[in-house]
This record gives structure tokens, sequence and C-alpha cells, in this order.
């Protein structure tokens, strides 16, 4: 019986999909592969859940790519700011040898990739003014997740980055410790975030992919067949849970129209991209093994 | 099977003796071991569980209390009491009341208040004859102000258990009324046996007496208005808070008072990293242990079971306090907010309590828990401190568990008693 | 076991000079905690540069202050247990219970500081965020704390065995000792 980690709570598209997952695998493996998928991260947080997935203690999760670069170092290339020109390019890439290759780095870490889920693309928002230029960020304060790139991205912009669990980021925006924060439609909504920074800038920075993985230890146990049959039922789950992502980037950018936020489009991102020049050398010098993949995403039409 | 291996070694070790942190440990590491799971995940469950960053607050506040008590603020706060209430029917019954009220607003830890007014106090209403078991029954109920009244570490650790979304400082400003009308029916029956049992009564100092106590202890109240201010006002987050009110209360105490020697402040340091080790190990394992609870989905059994007995949410609640009652008799308060909380907290928000009263509600129950024999941190130390032995406090302490539980009831079926300030302060 | 009455002061002694490093190294990392919480605001407010080492710092600073405390609280026996059975047990069954309870602490300190070494290598190849440093660091403390335990608890179970096959005398000096 394989255990499932999910930071999501049911009904969100990853958990629909994921559900149907587990249960088409158990269906095409006639019940050699069975499962439950434990939703809201009550297994622990996504970095205790890579370390447990290495390990065997858990057998599939759906992981977001951004904290695996810290065990998989090449992962970090899709953490780089603007790597993606929009959510159709991150599919060309990661359904493309991009994304073997990054199964591959992966797979040497424990961890079997069978497909890439959505998370659509990351933007900025805060509770003080609409953000147009890199200008427009100067001396504002940005929670990022804890990972050098978005701290290295934010004070590129020009803001001051603070990094800062999840959790205290409400309460935090609401009273000024922080002035935004950034994060894509369906988490903005979900997490109440609206209510206190109500303005929405679609710099669309971040498109990171998630992954729907399985422990190697787990993987080893299944016949080839099996392994096939189960991959296939992965992808099939992948396609899903875009269909449904997509629903639900609408159905929350929506909801938060009527609901008064502010959306500040973008037409020219470059002074944004310009912005990123020492973030990328630093990365590259800091892992020069992420300079092939970038050139490689760029070609990628 | 597992489930039971995880309930059977706790409870085996636990009625053996085994501190109840590495009693919890143990079982979460035996089940992980008869799953089949790897044991070292059971170590990081451990380190997991205490290493999250809202917890943080909770050292924090610990040392800050610490520092109070060694660098005089404590004393301070004594005179004030003293001076106010001191010349009622067994005034030092009621300066004990009143001191957890004030100080409990400070260190944010029932057993740090019953440690810090307890050798304070405790020998002073010996010598001038009051009964000994009175002395410790008063300080060690009393002492449940300094889980109410903000800040408190306990309150953060709920917050963490329900998993966000609740605002920690609205919380803290919830159990102030509570807290106060806790101490309230406390006081009433403080003078009541004082009266049946004939205890002095101190002279009225003098309303100049008063100013001047209240002056000088004026600058460590203001710690607790650093920290529950400065998290309400978003200056700082709570667990920022936490580390200014202790870094206000080194300068307050060292430069102000200049009451703290570099002794006096190692010795402050070295308690309360103690006090961090036996609580966040506690954390940390009933961390592990409910990951397992988790994995054999109990929470979600016992909650449908709860619902299953009634529809009636009178009832309902009436049984979860009763529950929560028997078992803060045997456990600890850190390791039941944790465990109980998934559990409890979905069914009492299905039946329209907010999280927020439930939370108070919970903090007070459990809190009545910390004074209960046979696992009971308060009265332990109380009963140490006062050199009376436990068997003998409990006799005569029922009517203070009756004033605790009164209050519990109000918490319970009136919302505004905990509701009312949050939802002003939030307007 | 006839040779405890010169050997265990040292013993003890050796474990109190142990306990008593183990919690000043766990102060030391209280008053950076704190002082480190201080410059983050300082940071944050004055120089408009958040420090960004400070919340992953103090994640580790914390898990050494909760082992090493929690481990010295093991020699002094300050941990919350129940005490139930020692109100209806007889002395001498007690002191049978009383090894048990220190076996059992002797097991958990083995088994945490063998898979928290296991943890740590573990962990080793991956960075901690922001700090640039193996993760596996996390891990160090836990590993000193169970050998800690195991050493303080073994002392206790060497103690209680040889007071269980001793004269009366020796019995009311140990017990004595065990006070909290
Ligand atoms: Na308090
Ligand atoms: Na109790």
């Amino acid at each position: 019986d394989w255990k499932g980690w999910n930071v999501h709570p049911a009904g969100y598209p990853v958990t629909v999909a994921m559900e149907s997952f587990i249960k088409e695998a158990e269906k095409a493996t006639d019940g050699r592969v069975s499962g439950r998928v434990y939703n809201g991260a009550i297994l622990g947080s996504q970095e205790d859940a890579i370390q447990m997935m290495q390990v065997g203690g858990i057998d599939f999760a759906e992981f977001n790519l951004g904290p695996i670069g810290a065990s998989v170092p090449e992962v970090n290339v899709v953490s780089l700011p603007f790597i993606f020109k929009d959510v159709e390019h991150m599919h060309r890439v990661m359904d493309g040898p991009v994304g073997d290759e990054l199964s591959k780095a992966m797979e040497k870490k424990g961890i079997i990739s069978l497909a890439w889920y959505d998370s659509g693309s990351r933007s900025f928002y805060d509770s003080r003014k609409p953000i147009k230029t890199p200008e427009d960020m100067k001396g504002m304060k940005f929670r990022v997740m804890n990972n050098e790139l978005y701290v290295g991205m934010v004070e590129a912009l020009g803001g001051n980055a603070t990094p800062m669990a999840y959790s205290e980021v409400y309460q935090s925006l609401k009273t000024g410790v922080v002035d935004g924060a950034e994060n894509n439609w369906p988490s903005y909504d979900s997490s109440n975030h609206f209510e206190v920074a109500k303005y929405y800038s679609l710099t669309q920075h971040l498109i990171l992919p998630e992954t729907l993985s399985v422990s190697a230890k787990a993987w080893a146990k299944l016949s080839p067949e099996d392994q096939k049959a189960v991959r296939k039922a992965a992808q099939d789950s992948a396609e899903f849970q875009r269909k449904l992502w997509a629903e639900k980037v609408t159905e929350s950018r929506e909801k938060l129209i009527k609901a008064g936020i502010q959306i500040t489009e973008i037409e020219d991102k470059s002074a944004f991209q310009d912005a990123m020049a020492p973030v990328y050398a630093k990365a590259v010098k800091d892992n020069p093994t992420l300079a092939p993949l970038i050139e490689k995403i760029r070609n990628t039409k | 099977m597992g489930l039971a291996i995880l309930l059977g070694i706790f409870a085996l070790l636990t009625v053996v003796g085994v501190p109840v942190a590495f009693a919890l440990g143990m079982a979460a590491i035996s089940a992980f071991w008869y799953e089949g799971l790897p044991i070292m995940i059971g170590f990081q469950r451990i380190v997991a569980g205490m290493s999250t960053f809202s917890l943080l607050a909770i050292p924090f506040f610990i040392f800050a209390g610490e520092l109070m008590l060694h660098g005089g603020i404590a004393a301070r706060l004594i005179r004030l009491a003293s001076a106010s209430v001191g010349w009622m029917r067994g005034g030092l019954g009621q300066v004990n009341v009143f001191s957890s009220m004030l100080f409990g607003g400070i260190s944010g830890s029932a057993v740090a208040d019953v440690s810090a007014l307890g050798s304070l106090l405790i020998p002073v209403m010996k010598e001038k004859g009051y009964d000994d078991d009175y002395a410790v029954n008063v300080t060690v109920s009393s002492s449940i102000a300094g889980i109410m009244i903000p800040p408190s570490h306990n309150m953060i650790l709920y917050v963490v258990a329900a998993g966000g979304g609740i605002s920690v400082a609205s919380l803290f400003i919830a159990g102030i009324v509570p807290g106060i009308l806790m101490c309230l029916l406390l006081g009433f029956v403080a003078r009541w046996i004082a009266i049946r049992r004939n205890f002095p009564t101190e002279q009225f100092a003098g309303w100049r007496f008063i100013f001047v106590a209240f002056i000088a202890s004026f600058p460590g109240l203001i710690t607790a208005i650093i920290v529950v201010g400065g998290a309400l006002s978003g200056i700082f987050t709570v667990t920022e808070s936490g580390a200014i009110g202790a870094l206000y209360a080194i300068v307050i105490t060292a430069f102000v008072y200049r009451s703290l020697s570099l002794r006096d402040f190692w010795i402050a340091v070295i308690r309360s990293v103690k006090t961090t080790g036996m609580v966040m190990i506690l954390v940390g394992c009933a961390g592990a242990f409910g990951y397992m609870l988790a994995l054999y989905e109990v929470p979600k059994v016992l909650a449908s079971a709860l619902t299953s007995v009634s529809d009636n949410p009178i009832i309902i609640f009436l049984l979860m306090n009763l529950i929560l009652l028997l078992l803060g008799m045997i456990m600890d308060m850190a390791a039941l907010i944790l465990i109980c909380t998934p559990i409890f907290l979905p069914v009492a928000v299905g039946l329209g309590m907010d999280p927020i009263q439930f939370g108070v509600m919970l903090m007070m129950n459990l809190g009545l828990g910390l004074c209960t024999p046979p696992v009971g941190g308060c009265l332990f130390v109380g009963c140490a401190i006062g050199e009376v032995p436990i068997q003998r406090a409990v006799k005569s302490i029922w009517p203070f568990y009756l004033a605790i539980l009164a209050a519990l009831m109000l918490v319970t079926y009136i919302p505004a008693v905990s509701m009312t300030l949050p939802s002003w302060i939030n307007s | 076991m006839n040779s405890s009455p010169i050997k265990e002061p040292i013993v003890k002694r050796f474990l109190d000079l142990l306990s008593v490093i183990a919690m000043s190294i766990s102060g030391v990392c209280m008053v950076i905690l704190v002082l480190s919480f201080g410059w983050l605001v300082f940071g944050r407010y004055v120089l408009n540069d958040t420090p960004t080492w400070v919340e992953q710092m103090a994640m580790l600073l914390v898990t050494a202050i909760t082992f090493l405390g929690a481990s010295v609280g093991i020699h002094q026996r300050t941990h919350l247990s129940v005490e139930m059975l020692s109100l209806v047990l007889p002395e001498k069954s007690m002191r049978c219970v009383d090894i048990f309870i220190d076996l059992t602490l002797l097991v958990f300190g083995v088994a945490m500081a063998y898979f928290s070494h296991e943890l740590a290598s573990f962990a080793w190849s991956r960075n901690i965020p922001l700090l640039g440093i193996p993760d596996g660091i996390r891990y160090i403390p836990v590993v000193t704390a169970g050998i800690l335990i195991f050493l303080f608890s073994s002392f206790r179970v060497f103690n209680g065995v040889v007071a269980l096959f001793s004269p009366q005398e020796a019995v009311n000096k140990s017990a004595s000792e065990g006070d909290r």
C-alpha cells in the first residue's frame, strides 16, 4: 500500500489528479499497485517529504521543483527567473529532452519523476502600489521562498528580500512587516493574501513545474510492465491536472477581480529580465552544470 | 496492530514512569519500526516537529520570563500586588492571584509562574501564619493565568497545531477576559477559605505606596505590551516580538533596575535553556507520535465517532471538555495541544465554534490539567517549593478546581467571553 | 561491582562536567539566538536590508538548545513523568521499575545517536538554503544528545543495579541521589 504525500487540500487540482493517478495505476496493474494520498502536508513539509522519499519513507508524492533544487542542483535551472517564456514554453521544455535530463538527475537521488504537473506562473503582489517597472519595487519588503535564487532576484530588482515561513505571511502583509510576496493565482486566492495585498502585477517571473514522483525503492519493486503502466497513469493524470489547473486559474482570477483586486499588466518585461543578468551569472558560477541547461531551454522553440 | 503498538507502548511507558516526552518518542519510533518505515525518518519527525519557525517564540518567552524573575521584576510586581489588594481578608492569597495575573502576562508559561512567584510568595505566606497547603493551592491554581493572559507560548503551539490560519495576536487578545474572569473566581475562593480558616489581614499601605509600587514595576509591565503590541501593530512578527521582549528585559533589568548581575543573567540563561529543552523535546516527540496517528487516520476516525454520539453542540462540547480534562490529568499540555487540536478543532468548527474560542477553551482546560495529579507540572513545582506532599495539597485544592471549571464552562458556552475583545480590535 | 565506592564519584564528576558543558553550549546558543533576532529587526527597519540567514540559522540554534538541554534534563531528572507506581509499589520493586525506566532511556539514546547519525550523513550532500552549509549539521546536536542520554542513563542503570544487590546503607545513599 503506497503512501502518497501532497501539500494541497482536498479538491485542489493536484489532489484530484493524484487521486485519479493512484486509482488508474491500481486498475492498470490489477491491484499490484495501490495507495492512498495524505493531503495537506500532514506527513510533513515538502523539504522533509523529499528526504523521506529518498529513503523510502513515502512512496509517491507531488512536489514543486523549487525546493528539489536543494537536493538535486540541476533542477535549480527551473528556478531561474524568466527562464521560460510562458507556460506553453515550459510544457514544451519539460516534455522534451531537458525534462528527461532533469528526471535522470532526480533518479540519481532516489526520486523517479513520472510526469510534470503545473503550478502556473508566479507574479508579485503587494499592499502599497502597482508594479510596472523594477523601480516600483525599490525599498519594498517582499517575502520570498527559502532559496538563494529568489532572494537574489528580489534584490536585483531593488526590493528587500525577506525569507519567511508561509504561515506567517498573511499576518505580516496585514500589519506591514512585509509589503508584498509573490505567488500564482490560486495560491494568492486560497491564502487570502488578496485581502491584505490587493495589487497583483503580472510579472510572471517564475513558472515552476511540479513533478509526480515515485520513490526509487517502491519503483524497483515493480515489474517493467507495471512500471510502464504506472508511468502511463501518471502521464494521463498530468494531462488531467493541467486542464484542472487552467480552470482553477481562471476561476481564481475571476473571483479576485470581483473581490476588487487591482491587476497590472506588464506589456514589456525586458527591464525585469535585464535586471536578472547578475542572478544568472551567480547561479552559473555556483553551479556550472546549469549553463548547458539554460542554453537548451532558450533554444527550445 | 500498528496503532495498538503505538498506543500500547506509550501507555505502558507512561504508567511505569518514563518521562512523557520519551514515552511518546519511543512509542512513535516503535511504530515506525513495525510499519517497516525507515527509523531515521522517525527521528527526522522529532527534529522537524520542534523546528517550526513559529515555535521559535517559545524559547524567547521562556527566556524573558526567567530574566524577569532573576532580574527582580517579579519581586516588584508582587510589591505592586501587595500594595493594591493586600489589605483584603486573607490578603496574601489575593496578592498571590493578582501577582499571577501581572506576571502571567509577561512570562507566558504557567510553570515559570509557579517557580517564580511560588518561591517568593509561599515562604512569606507560611511565615505569616497561612496554612502551607493553602499557599500552594493558590499559587498553583492561579498560575494558569500565565497561559490565558498574553503572551503565552502554549497559544503559539495551538496555532501551529491548527495548521496556521489563526492569528496569534487575536488569540492573545482573546485570552485576556477569560484569564481575568478566572482569576476573579479564584480570588473569591481564596477569600472564602481565608475567612473560614481565619487567616491574617495586611495593613492598607496607602495610595502613595501603590503609586510608587506601580511606577517601580511599570518598566517590567511594558514587556508584555512590547510583545503583544509589537505583534498586533505589525512592527514585529510574533517570534520577533518574543526576542525583542527578551532583549528589552535584559536592558531593563541590567541597566534600568541594575538588579541583573552577570551571574543572574547566566542563571536565567541556563534555566531557560533547560526549560526550553524539556518543552521542545516534548513538542518534537509529540510531533512524531502525531505523525503516526495521522498515518493511522486516528483524528478522522475519532472526530467522526465524536459527532456520531450526538449532534447537540452542548453535549459535544461537554464531552470534549471531559475527554480533555481526563487526558490533561495524565499528559502534559504541550503534547496534548499538538495531538488533540487536529482531532477536536474540525469538530468544534463544524458545530459553529470559532477557532479562537476553541483555542481559549483548550488552554483553560489543559491548564487545569497542569494542576492535577498524577502529571501536573505546576502542582509538582508548587508542592516542591512549599514542601507540601502532593496528596495533602490535592485534598484541599478542590474549591479552586471548581472555580476554574466554572470559568471553563463560561468560556465554552458563551462565545462573547472570549470573542468580544478580538472582534472589537479587528474592526 | 565492589569497586564502585572509589570509581563512582569520578564517573559522576565526569558526567556532571559533561552536563555543565552541554548546558553552557546551549546557553551560548540561546544568547546568539536572541541577538540574531535583534539584528534581524534592526536590519529590516534601519538598514532596509533584511539579513536572510537569521531564519535558517535560528532553526539550527533551537535544535542545539533543545537537544542539549533535554539530555541534561535526563541527567538531572527534570523531565515530566507520571509517578503513580511509586505510590503503590513497595520500595524494592520500585527500584526494579526505576532500572527499567533508565534502560528505556538508554535504548532511546542509542537509537537517537545511531539514526540521527544516519540522517546527518544522508543530509550532508544537501545545502541549507541561504546558509550554504550542509543540512546534516542540523543533526549533530541530536547525535551528541543521543550519546549523552546513553551515558547518563547507563550510569543510572549501573547505580540502580548496584543498589539492588548491596546492603542497606548503599541503597539509602543512591536513593537520596536520585532526588529531583
Ligand atoms: Na502569559
Ligand atoms: Na495533570
